[in-house]
């Protein structure tokens, strides 16, 4: 379709209003990707410029005086490693668990004959529309026995509802003669499942785990709520610190430097540190970005609208 | 319907099995398909644990709650004694409350005015761009703060627009005061709007655009056989066919109107902005977590509860009544 488009575009030469349009929709458009895009930079290049400069505010989208000792003493002086250690264990197993739950959850629920699919599905409905409130999930959870543990990051997205109903709609709109030709072979349940529906719904599949991998990697709020120790801090909450501390971590900095221990270089500066610490952060977004042009698109087509 | 009894008899025992028929084919299903069953299982103990199970918490709206009375949180609320509605009427007879429900609409009643054009905007232009890897390019960057949590938006613009970041810089160098993004009440409001904006436009500007690319081409060719310029066919072919998409995301904004810019605001407000930027969530975790005021909270949560339940149930009727589409 975008073909024969294209072809049509082509064969008829511009008119005046036509010419006028792109010549506006590249303008604006333009200066919307550079409101979007210069941010980033400008945070990126603080983060790798020389201590002075930042400060004076001669760094703009560009590294001014390229240096690596402000992202060095991220790494090596603060706890980064252990709130990205935190951060990928709930991403890794948080999406790992999501999905297993979402899959088992959607395919019974998409199976027309399967007696109960209403009264359950009307379950995660109402789900979906009543909440307790943070209050009484902060309570719940501290009965349980999960408060300060990974389990409580990863308990408020094990099911995300619309996730669920994306994936049910979809496993619905395959054909069901590939399943009964799977049932007459003997396989179960199970076994059709994992080789049979899933493999057939690898697009829908990959998109809602991308949306579950980001939600976890981006949740602040409830490891904020469920975590109370600096040893189970994820990258989200670090960064937060960071930020609204980086004065106090610049005069320990310097205090240190004062009292003959470590010797720190003028380069670090706060507004340097918080520029490395967000740019730290912005790696892993960055490297996911790929699959996210892949599968996010599509994905936002299956859903149609996000709830 | 049937004629004679006959038939009507045996629709009904068609239509209407008894409870015991149906019972046994159920028990006959459940017997075939154990694994489907068991398949439900790790779904449901999520559901009730964590969805489920803090909705009796909502009881704790009703009592003076003290989180030491019983062996454990949840133990405690069943011996807190009881005491009416009185948390409720505290609330409402309190100024602050006032103030968190006014910032609450005003916030986002000024995220749907300014906000709410802009992604059409964008999707009817992205689609005049003439070079497709241009076009591509533009979408990526547009669409990319999507995907970056509050916490690292806060941190880009903290390093935009603080006290001593570039912007100030610029400011000062003209000669003019420098602006206090983050603290200044008259700011404030703006900041959360031009961030939001920043985070989300790229995400709802490729739901319009797929649904442009949907538009039949039929419809284009027609109206330039019949004379119509670009903004002409613009107006009268990709409006009227975006209407629906447009009219659908409208009724979603206003039904989680009470329900959105909670972590945005959690992560960038402080003290200084409280009077302008403190909505009803953020109070809610304020009065819970900061004052220990547990009950009052969950008053003020279910109050919130209950509204957004109302406005969400109601977009929802509006949303199929007049496009046939159920947000659910």
């Amino acid at each position: 379709m975008t073909g024969s488009k294209k072809t049509i575009t082509n064969k008829i030469p511009l008119g005046k209003s036509e010419r006028i349009t792109v010549v506006i929709a590249n303008i604006v458009l333009t200066i919307f990707g550079l409101i979007a895009i210069f941010p980033c930079l400008h945070v990126v290049s603080k983060a790798f410029s020389l201590g002075t400069r930042v400060t004076a505010g001669q760094v703009l989208f560009w590294p001014n005086g390229f240096q690596l000792e402000t992202v060095n003493y991220i790494l090596t002086k603060t706890s980064f490693f252990t709130a990205l250690k935190n951060s990928l264990i709930v991403f890794a197993l948080g999406t790992f668990i999501s999905m297993i739950t979402t899959i088992t959850t959607a395919y019974p629920l998409s199976k027309p004959a399967f007696k109960g699919r209403k009264v359950i599905s009307l379950l995660y409905v109402i789900s979906m529309v009543f909440f307790g409130g943070i209050i009484p999930a902060y309570m719940v959870i501290r009965t349980i026995g999960i408060y300060n543990t990974y389990w409580a990051c990863i308990m408020p997205f094990a099911i995300v509802q619309f996730n669920m109903f994306i994936v049910k709609n979809y496993f619905e709109g395959l054909p069901e003669s590939i399943e009964e030709s799977a049932k007459i072979d003997g396989a179960g349940d199970i076994r059709t499942l994992v080789s049979i529906v899933c493999p057939m719904s690898k697009p829908v599949l990959a998109t809602i785990s991308l949306l579950y991998a980001i939600t976890y990697w981006n949740n602040y709020f409830h490891v904020m709520m469920y975590t109370n120790s600096t040893e189970m801090r994820t990258v989200q909450l670090y960064l937060y610190d960071i930020i609204n501390n980086g004065q106090s971590f610049a005069e320990n900095l310097y205090s240190g430097m004062y009292s003959g221990g470590v010797s720190i270089s003028p380069n670090v500066t706060t507004d340097g540190m918080v520029a490395a610490a967000v740019t730290m952060s912005l790696i892993p977004i960055i490297a996911l970005y790929p699959f996210v042009q892949r599968f996010m698109i599509q994905g936002i087509t299956i859903g149609s609208v996000k709830g | 319907m049937a004629e004679t009894g006959m038939n009507a008899r045996m629709d009904v025992r068609k239509h209407k099995p008894s409870i015991r028929t149906k019972l046994h084919y159920f028990i006959v299903y459940v017997a075939q398909h154990p694994t489907l069953y068991l398949m439900l299982i790790p779904g449901l103990v999520f559901l009730f644990v964590y969805k489920f199970f803090p909705l009796y918490g909502i009881t704790m709206a009703f009592k003076d709650y003290n989180i030491f009375a019983g062996a454990n949180p949840i133990d405690a609320i069943a011996k807190s004694p009881w005491v009416g509605l009185q948390h409720f009427e505290k609330l409402f007879a309190s100024s602050q409350f006032i103030k968190v429900l006014t910032n609450t609409l005003v916030i986002n009643g000024y995220k749907v005015i300014f906000l709410f054009p802009l992604p059409i905007i964008c999707a009817i232009l992205l689609n005049e761009i003439r070079s497709r890897f241009y076009k591509r390019t533009l979408q990526t960057a547009i669409y990319i703060p999507y995907f970056f949590s509050w916490v690292i938006v806060f941190g880009i613009f903290y390093s935009l627009l603080g006290s001593y970041g570039i912007v100030n810089t610029w400011i000062a160098s003209a000669g003019l005061d420098r602006i206090r993004f983050f603290t200044d009440t008259g700011v404030f409001r703006g900041l959360l709007v031009f961030t939001e904006g920043w985070k989300e436009i790229g995400y709802n500007t490729v739901i319009y655009l797929a649904a442009i690319t949907a538009i039949d081409v039929g419809l284009y060719e027609a109206a330039r056989i019949d004379g119509a310029g670009k903004w002409k066919s613009i107006w009268h072919v990709t409006l009227p066919s975006l209407a629906p998409t447009i009219v659908l995301m409208l009724i979603l904004k206003v039904g989680y109107i009470l329900d959105t810019g909670f972590e945005q605001v959690l992560v960038f407000y402080n003290a200084a902005v409280y009077d302008v930027a403190d909505i009803i969530q953020t109070y809610v975790y304020r009065l819970g977590m900061g004052q220990m005021n547990f009950s009052q909270s969950t008053a003020l949560g279910l109050f919130n509860s209950v509204v957004a339940f109302v406005l969400i149930v109601g977009a929802n009727t509006v949303s199929r009544k007049l496009l046939k589409r159920s947000i659910w």
